[in-house]
């Protein structure tokens, strides 16, 4: 009895080896086809092309305006240029995506492309990280000083050029000429007198839709602008010369509630809190406001003809605090910069000088809303014909002052964003915001160098 | 006696529909903004548009990514679906039915894998996939969505497995049938519901997942449709009609899910609950 | 190994059953391992580091990251916001979706597609969820506003509406998992308990608190805990929606640790708040798992 029931047991026992065994090549089988799927599935990438044109890849953000300048321009240099091909790609629309984009591309070693468009506050801190090339040697310093000094300055770290200026921006005040001139007004030099100016056109008007002051409030770099102008005026500075933030605590206090009073005493709407560029430039192109803090680009969209207040926009310089004390614009802009691991490095380098060139520079101001770095297209007669107001902003912005040029500028703004917000939307005090901001930008600068 | 309850109760079940119905307006909003025409998209009153459009759609399919995003959402999702459910399937048959050592104790572990916060790994995966030079592929994602894919696999599938009394494969292995033969032909048919459950889930949450494919993507060759939408541009001002119609776009999976798949999408989710 | 002794071949079937039980097993645990295991171990040291890929910093430090968030106000002013949320979001899905499951419950016919209406808002994907509520909270054009009878409410401006739009957003997304639930707990409970309690007097209310909700009880203890796990976690509607924004009265944790990680590029300390929430989540699971076995309802 017991034979037989220990045969069927081995036998079953044998049955199990076996079929385990069968099982599991059954699993390995199945394994083998999901990890060659999965193989397959991280090939990935275009096939290197031997020979042939060089293509180069242009990464860049949207070009404002209402004609899109670039496609011409890189069919103009394919054609001076035969065998090299360009691919212009998109970036996305947000200046953080676009960081961010260009980061995670540039931090794994292989980025897909040879020339990109860097926000001026960028460049230190790619070339801190060694993802750009070091132009000095293909550019002779005269040609950089065709352009503004500031912008030249943003693409300068260490002494040497890292990238090269392409589009200029300052901050500057628009104003409602027909209004002030109704009263009276010349354009404020300072803020009290942009206030009372703000409340006699207000009443005079009677028109409750009309808001006073608009500047950039949401939290984002606009804010940073924005906050970094009053610090300016106020005569301290973001960066002190130790390298530290809020050198002057008391002033960025100071500063940061001359902001939220605009706000408390209605001259600015409350909403200005989540505006950025285009929410707080549609209100005032629509004429519902009497001044605007904001960048060049804006005019050429006020004076398009179907706009309500063509016509009637002014520039001028921010106002003061005091007078006396000089209130500069923040300048900015896009520089080009070419990726240090490029497979074609003389034909990037090309590319790049070839955009920043004077022809390309006024090809875009003629169709676009840039304005150009190259001081000398600022008085050239024909663009001067389609946009009158180029030499204004050639003053401008030759009295506008860059943002603190170091590789941790981005570190720095995106920590102080939410805290400006917070002091900003009344979350937190001033006082709190500033030591709160200083005491993190030390915990993440320390022991960090240029 | 009989008629009024079921007047009322006809009038209640309208109700609770209409109830529903209003539940779900946020989606319908959101479908009727990406049919209406642009110039009337930013004023209220009127809620409805005078006329219906395709425009936002053209848009989107044409000078969007959203069609490449919905291509590699697709195949992330299909081959995620894949290796879970083969890794899990097994996986599962190991602990329901093998005296597996520390049984109780491996489920408990691999059920808190469930519970996992993706923020807390994305950091070494982002280090992990830039190390084996993975990033912007498909097979980032692959690995990345298995790892909270898997164990959910495992729970449910060993759910369900335990409900299919192991007594039917003893009697099959009684009258000859060996394991795998076992396994193929009563076992699985009987777990197919099971397996399709546990599929859906899986590529329901592989369609959805965010911050692993928002990491580790960085251009279209490997954007997801979640992706592609958060990064939708815009140029002046938002494209709400736009962004609409890419939503309808990246709902389109889940939807037909949810309406014809009901069934097994609710019966995965109940199993998942009450195995706990 | 007890080879002499009888039985010794049903214990030398069982090892290989074991074996054969972990070769099954194998293949799916090596993944685990890699890809959850292996990170976990990594995060946490990479929170004991000090490390900015950009800048090719890369050193030990022991717990400053730690030391830091301990006396960092932003640090907890996201543990409230996450608790916050959490809190006020289960509340209301537990409430609402015990509701809707008794609403459906008493559906005689149309219970599918009143599934349906329900499970699509669950379905959807988070980022598809956050445009949707983004549009309807627009101050100008949104739907919110209008049913509210044109106020110009700034949703997702307002320091003081953000993190309640943000809960409604996610109670919107979730109630129906909730319901799913309880209403197939409730299908099984058999009408005649119903009809016997009416028949002693039972008024609706009462019949509530003592038949039905004790009998789902089970249920919704489980529910609420994987609602609490997924809140605690929950990442993808606050940072599509407001970003964090704003002020940071939406930020949770895991937006604090997503921002440090990939937008300051600092991964030490991103990754110390990343441990902070893996910390919180398992030890919010234990807690609840051992409250539920307590109670004997753990399998």
């Amino acid at each position: 009895m017991i034979a037989p029931k220990e045969k069927t047991r081995a036998r079953k026992a044998v049955k199990l080896r076996c079929s385990a065994g069968r099982m599991s090549a059954l699993g390995a089988a199945v394994l083998l086809v999901n990890l060659s799927l999965l193989v397959l599935s991280g090939c990935g990438g275009p096939p290197e092309s031997r020979g042939g044109p060089v293509t180069l890849v242009l990464k860049h953000a949207k070009i404002l305006g209402p004609v899109d300048p670039i496609p011409r321009l890189l069919a103009e240099f394919e054609a001076e240029h035969p065998g090299i091909r360009i691919k212009a790609e998109v970036l996305p629309w947000s200046s953080d995506e676009q960081r961010q984009f260009l980061v995670i591309n540039l931090e794994g070693g292989r980025p897909g492309f040879d020339v990109m468009m860097l926000d001026c506050i960028w460049v230190p801190e790619f070339a801190r990280a060694g993802w750009i090339l070091d132009l000095t040697p293909s550019v002779p310093s005269a040609e950089l000083s065709a352009h503004f000094p500031s912008a030249v300055e943003a693409g300068t770290y260490r002494g040497r050029t890292w990238a090269l200026p392409w589009i200029m921006n300052v901050g500057l005040l628009y104003y409602r000429s027909d209004l002030l001139a109704r009263y009276g007004f010349q354009p404020p030099a300072t803020y009290p007198e942009m206030l009372e100016q703000i409340r006699v056109i207000r009443s005079g008007e009677g028109n409750p839709k009309l808001e006073g002051y608009l500047w950039q409030g949401k939290q984002y770099e606009g804010l940073v602008v924005n906050v970094l102008e009053g610090l300016w005026a106020d005569g301290t500075t973001l960066v002190g010369e130790d390298g530290r933030v809020f050198p002057d605590p008391e002033r960025a206090q100071h500063v940061l509630r001359l902001l939220r009073m605009l706000i408390d005493s209605g001259a600015s709407p409350a909403w200005v809190t989540a505006a950025d560029e285009e929410s707080t430039r549609r209100p005032f192109g629509n004429g519902e406001a009497v001044f605007l803090r904001s960048w060049p680009y804006a005019v050429d969209l006020f004076e398009r003809p179907d706009s309500p207040v063509r016509g009637k926009v002014g520039l001028a310089p921010l106002p003061r605090h005091e007078a006396g004390v000089p209130a500069p614009g923040s300048t900015g802009g896009a520089h080009l910069a070419v990726t240090r691991h490029t497979r074609h490095p003389a034909e990037a380098i090309e590319l790049a000088r070839f955009l920043s060139s004077t022809r390309a520079q006024r090809a875009m101001t003629a169709s676009g809303a840039t304005k150009p770095t190259r001081m000398a297209l600022y008085a050239d007669p024909e663009l001067v014909r389609g946009s009158p107001n180029l030499p204004r902003i050639h003053d401008l912005t030759l009295g506008g002052r860059s943002r603190p040029v170091t590789p941790y500028y981005v570190m720095i703004s995106t920590t102080l964003q939410p805290e400006l917000s917070a002091a900003l939307v009344k979350v937190k005090t001033p006082a709190q915001s500033v030591a709160d901001a200083r005491r993190r930008l030390e915990f993440l600068l320390r022991d960090l160098h240029e | 006696m009989t008629a009024r309850p079921r007047a009322t109760g006809r009038l209640r079940d309208w109700a609770v529909l209409a109830a529903l119905l209003a539940y779900a307006t946020p989606f319908f909003w959101q479908l009727l903004t990406s049919l209406k025409p642009e110039a009337e998209l930013m004023v209220l009153p009127p809620l409805l548009p005078t006329r219906l459009t395709w425009e936002h759609y053209r848009v989107v399919l044409d000078q969007s990514v959203m069609l490449r995003a919905l291509i590699n959402s697709l195949g992330v999702g299909a081959i995620t679906t894949a290796l879970a459910l083969c890794l899990g399937l097994f996986g599962a048959y190991g602990i329901a039915r093998y005296p597996v050592p520390g049984k109780g104790l491996l489920l408990l572990v691999i059920v808190g894998g469930t519970a996992f916060p993706q923020i807390a790994t994305v950091s070494p995966l982002y280090l992990l996939m830039r190390a084996l030079d993975l990033r912007d592929t498909w097979l980032a994602l692959i690995l990345a969505n298995t790892s909270f894919a898997l164990p959910l696999v495992i729970w449910l599938l060993t759910g369900f497995l335990q409900e299919i009394p192991a007594q039917l494969e003893e009697a099959a292995s009684v009258d000859g049938a060996s394991r795998p033969r076992a396994f193929r032909w009563i076992v699985l048919p009987l777990l197919a519901p099971g397996l399709a459950s546990a599929a859906l889930l899986t590529f329901l949450f592989s369609w959805n997942e965010f911050l692993f494919a928002y990491t580790f993507t960085a251009t279209e060759a490997s954007r997801t449709v979640p992706v592609a939408l958060a990064l939708f541009p815009g140029v002046f001002e938002v494209p709400w009609g736009d962004i609409a119609a890419a939503s309808m776009l990246a709902s389109v999976p889940p939807v037909a899910l949810v309406v014809g798949l009901q069934r097994y999408l609710v019966r995965g989710l109940l199993t998942g609950a009450l195995r706990e | 190994m007890r080879s002499g002794r009888p039985g010794a071949g049903v214990t030398r079937r069982r090892r290989r059953a074991r074996v054969q039980g972990l070769v099954l097993l194998a293949p799916a645990l090596v993944t685990l391992g890699a890809l959850t295991l292996y990170p976990t171990v990594w995060v946490v040291w990479l929170s004991l580091q000090r490390r900015i890929p950009i800048f090719g910093v890369n050193h030990f430090e022991g717990l400053g990251n730690y030391a830091f968030l301990a006396a960092d106000p932003r640090f907890w002013k996201a543990v409230e916001v996450t608790v916050l949320f959490t809190v006020a979001s289960v509340a209301l899905e537990v409430v609402g979706g015990v509701a809707a499951a008794l609403a459906l419950r008493g559906q005689r016919w149309g219970s599918r597609v009143a599934l349906s209406l329900l499970l699509l808002a669950w379905a959807l994907p988070s980022v598809v969820t956050a445009k949707l509520f983004e549009w309807l909270y627009n101050p100008a054009a949104g739907l919110v506003n209008y049913a509210l009878g044109g106020v110009a409410l700034n949703w997702l401006g307002d320091p003081r509406l953000a993190l309640p739009g943000l809960i409604l957003a996610d109670v919107w997304r979730t109630l129906p998992f909730v319901t799913v639930l309880c209403f197939a707990r409730l299908l099984a409970i058999p009408a005649e308990i119903y009809e016997a309690a009416q028949l002693d007097g039972a008024g609706p209310v009462a019949s509530f608190t003592r038949i039905t909700l004790p009998l789902i009880r089970r249920i919704l203890l489980i529910a609420v805990l994987f609602r609490t796990l997924d809140a605690l976690r929950s990442f993808d509607l606050m940072f599509v929606l407001t970003g964090g924004g704003p002020a940071g009265t939406t930020e949770t944790l895991t937006v604090y640790a997503y921002r440090s990680l990939f937008q300051a590029v600092q991964l030490g300390l991103g990754s110390a708040v990343g441990v902070v929430v893996f910390a919180l989540v398992m030890a919010v699971a234990w807690a609840y798992l051992r409250a539920l076995r307590r109670e004997g309802l753990a399998a």
